[in-house]
C-alpha cells in the first residue's frame, strides 16, 4: 500500500444469515480521487459503506483508513452520508447540526456556513420532520461538510433530488475534490459515476468485477469502433452518400438524424470532407464517446441481471 | 463523559415526549402518595385501633418505605422514557449516525448507561423530597432509622430502569419493550412468583425473580407477612439484584457493541 492511499479494503466478506451480501471485496482509494462504486440496488455497495463506518460488522476481511484500523478518532476527520438522511426528527436542522458538530469535537464555527451553502438557512429553525426529502438529503450534506473534513464518503448523494439539486450537488462534489479532498461515492447512476468520478469499482451481486481509474476501465473494454451521429437536411441524400463510405458497419435511422457506426480508422474530419465533396453539408456532427453504460453492460452482463 | 452527557442533554432537551412523561411521573407520585396519606389520615383519625394493624404509614421513620413502596408503582413511566429514548435512536437511525460521526459504540451505549445511573438517582431524590414532605406533614420528628430504604429505592429504580434499557436496545421496538416491560412486570411475574412460592411450594425461589427481587426489597408497609412469607434476607435480596443489573447491562451492551446496528 502506498503513502496516497486514502482507504485500503481488503478482502471484505458480509453474510446477512445465509445471504452473501459482499464476496471478497478489495480495492484501494487513491488520495485526492473521486472513487465511485458503481452497482445496482442491492449490490452491496451500502453493506460495505457501513463495514468501514463501523455500523456493520465484516464476517471477514478488514479495512484501513490512511494504514489504520477505523477508530471513532478516525471517523470523525471524515463526512459522511450513508443511505438516508439521519436526524432526530423533533429537532430543527440547526440543533441536529449542533449535535453532529459536538459528536465530531469540530465544525460547530461552521454551522451556519454549510447551512448557506445547501440554502437551508432561512429553515434553520424548522423541525426536521418538517422537511422535504430534498431538504432533508441537503441537511444531510451540510452535516458532512461540518469542520472541512479532508475524505468525504457519500452513499447516493443526490437521492430524492429534482434535477437542478442534482446539479448542484454535483457541481459541490466537483468542487470538494478540486480543494483536495478524496471522495468516496457510491451511486447506482451510471451517467453520475461518469460525471464525477475518476476512479470507479464495479460491484454485481457483492462481488468486485472491475476497478480503476474511469479512463482505464473505458480502455480495457476499448474495441474498433466509431460512433457518429450525422444530420443533413435531407437526411435520404444523406444516408445514400453515407453507404458509399468503406468501413461501414450499421445506419440507424433516428429522429432527425443519423447514428453510423464505422469500423476502425474513420474520423469525423472524414465524414464531414467526404459529405462535403458529394454536395452535402452537414446540420449536425457529433462523435459519440464510447460510454461507461456501454462498458458497464460488458462488464456486468444483460441489463435484466443484476 | 460530561462531553457526552452534554451531547445527550441537547437530544432531550427538546423532546416533548420527555417532559410530558416527567411531569406525570411526578405527580402520579404525589397524588398517589396524597391519596394514600389522606386515607391512612382518615382511617387512624376514625377508627383508632387499626394503628394495631395498619401501623402509622407515614410516620417517620415508616413513611420512607411506605413512599418507596407507593412509588414504585409508578417506575414503569421513568422506565418506559427510557425506552423511548434508545428505540427513538433506533428509529431515526441516529444511533447509527452518531457512530457514523464519530463516536465509538462503547462511547453510545456508554452514556445510555450513565443515563439510567442518573434517572436512577433523580427518582431517588424525589423520593427522598416526598418522604420529608409526607413525614412532617404527619406531625413526627425526622429520625434517620429507616433511610436505608433510600438506598434500596435507588437499587431498585436501578433495577427496573437498565431493565428497561435491556429490552430496547434487543428489541428495538418500542412498542414491542412496553408492552413486554409492562405484562411482565405488572401482571407475569406476580402470577410466576405466586406459582412458584405458593403453588409449587418453592419458596423462597420465586421471589428471585428479576423485578420481584427489587420489589420484595420495599415491601408493602403492612401485611408484610401475608405478602411476603419467608423472605429472603435483605443482603440477600441486595445482592441478586445487583447480579440482575449487571446481567441487564452486559446484555444491552455486548448486543449494542458486536451486532449490525
Amino acid at each position: 500500500m502506498s503513502m496516497s492511499t486514502v482507504l485500503s479494503i481488503n478482502k471484505l466478506t458480509k453474510f446477512y444469515g445465509p445471504i452473501r451480501a459482499l464476496h471478497d471485496v478489495s480495492f484501494d482509494v487513491p488520495e485526492g480521487s473521486v472513487f465511485g462504486i458503481l452497482g445496482p440496488n442491492g449490490s452491496g455497495k451500502t453493506t460495505m459503506l457501513g463495514i468501514i463506518m463501523d455500523i456493520l460488522k465484516a464476517s471477514s476481511g478488514n479495512y484501513l483508513w490512511k494504514g489504520q484500523a477505523g477508530s471513532a478518532k478516525m471517523r470523525q476527520q471524515i463526512g459522511t452520508l450513508l443511505e438516508t438522511p439521519n436526524f432526530y426528527h423533533y429537532l430543527s436542522g440547526l440543533k441536529n447540526l449542533r449535535i453532529a458538530a459536538e459528536i465530531k469535537q469540530r465544525g460547530k464555527e461552521d454551522i451556519e456556513k454549510v447551512l448557506q451553502l445547501v440554502n437551508l438557512w432561512q429553515r434553520k429553525d424548522s423541525k426536521f420532520s418538517t422537511y422535504s426529502l430534498g431538504m432533508k438529503q441537503r441537511l444531510a450534506i451540510a452535516s458532512t461538510l461540518l469542520g472541512n473534513p479532508g475524505i468525504m464518503v457519500f452513499d447516493e448523494p443526490t437521492n430524492g433530488l429534482d434535477p437542478a439539486g442534482i446539479a448542484e450537488i454535483r457541481e459541490l462534489i466537483r468542487q470538494l475534490n478540486r480543494q483536495g479532498k478524496t471522495i468516496i461515492m457510491a451511486s447506482h447512476i451510471l451517467d453520475e459515476v461518469e460525471k464525477v468520478c475518476t476512479h470507479v469499482a464495479i460491484i454485481q451481486k457483492g462481488e468486485l468485477r472491475a476497478v480503476g481509474s474511469v479512463k482505464e476501465i473505458l480502455d480495457t473494454k476499448q474495441v474498433d469502433e466509431t460512433v457518429i451521429e450525422i444530420a443533413a437536411d435531407d437526411l435520404t441524400a444523406l444516408r445514400n452518400i453515407i453507404e458509399q463510405i468503406n468501413g461501414l458497419l450499421q445506419v440507424i435511422v433516428a429522429d432527425h438524424q443519423l447514428q453510423v457506426v464505422f469500423s476502425n480508422g474513420i474520423t469525423a474530419q472524414e465524414v464531414n470532407r467526404f459529405c462535403f465533396e458529394k454536395g452535402i453539408v452537414l446540420s449536425k456532427l457529433n462523435v459519440k464517446r464510447r460510454s461507461l453504460e456501454t462498458t458497464f453492460l460488458e462488464i456486468t452482463g444483460t441489463k435484466s441481471e443484476r | 463523559m460530561v462531553r457526552l452527557l452534554k451531547i445527550e442533554w441537547l437530544k432531550i432537551k427538546n423532546y416533548r415526549a420527555f417532559w410530558i412523561f416527567s411531569v406525570f411521573y411526578l405527580v402520579s407520585i404525589f397524588i398517589v402518595n396524597y391519596i394514600a396519606w389522606y386515607i391512612e389520615q382518615r382511617t387512624t383519625s376514625e377508627i383508632p385501633e387499626s394503628t394495631v394493624i395498619l401501623g402509622h404509614a407515614f410516620s417517620f421513620p415508616n413513611v420512607w418505605q411506605t413512599v418507596g413502596w407507593l412509588s414504585s408503582w409508578l417506575l414503569y413511566f421513568p422506565g418506559m422514557i427510557i425506552i423511548m429514548l434508545m428505540v427513538n435512536e433506533v428509529n431515526f437511525k441516529t444511533h447509527r449516525q452518531n457512530i457514523i460521526d464519530g463516536w465509538s459504540r462503547q462511547q453510545f451505549i456508554g452514556v445510555k448507561i450513565a443515563l439510567v445511573v442518573i434517572f436512577s438517582l433523580l427518582i431517588t431524590v424525589i423520593n427522598v423530597i416526598t418522604g420529608l414532605f409526607f413525614g412532617f406533614i404527619s406531625d413526627t420528628s425526622f429520625s434517620l432509622d429507616g433511610t436505608s430504604y433510600i438506598l434500596y429505592i435507588f437499587i431498585q429504580a436501578l433495577a427496573y430502569l437498565f431493565f428497561a434499557l435491556m429490552l430496547a436496545v434487543l428489541f428495538r421496538r418500542s412498542g414491542l419493550a412496553i408492552i413486554i416491560f409492562f405484562l411482565y412486570g405488572i401482571i407475569f411475574e406476580w402470577l410466576i412468583t405466586a406459582l412458584t412460592n405458593f403453588q409449587f411450594k418453592l419458596s423462597p425461589a420465586g421471589y428471585f425473580l428479576p423485578l420481584q427481587a427489587s420489589d420484595v426489597l420495599i415491601p408493602i408497609p403492612f401485611g408484610k407477612k401475608v405478602f411476603y412469607p419467608d423472605s429472603p434476607d435483605t443482603s440477600i435480596l441486595i445482592i441478586a439484584v445487583l447480579a440482575y443489573i449487571t446481567l441487564y447491562v452486559f446484555f444491552a451492551r455486548k448486543k449494542f457493541l458486536i451486532d449490525d446496528l
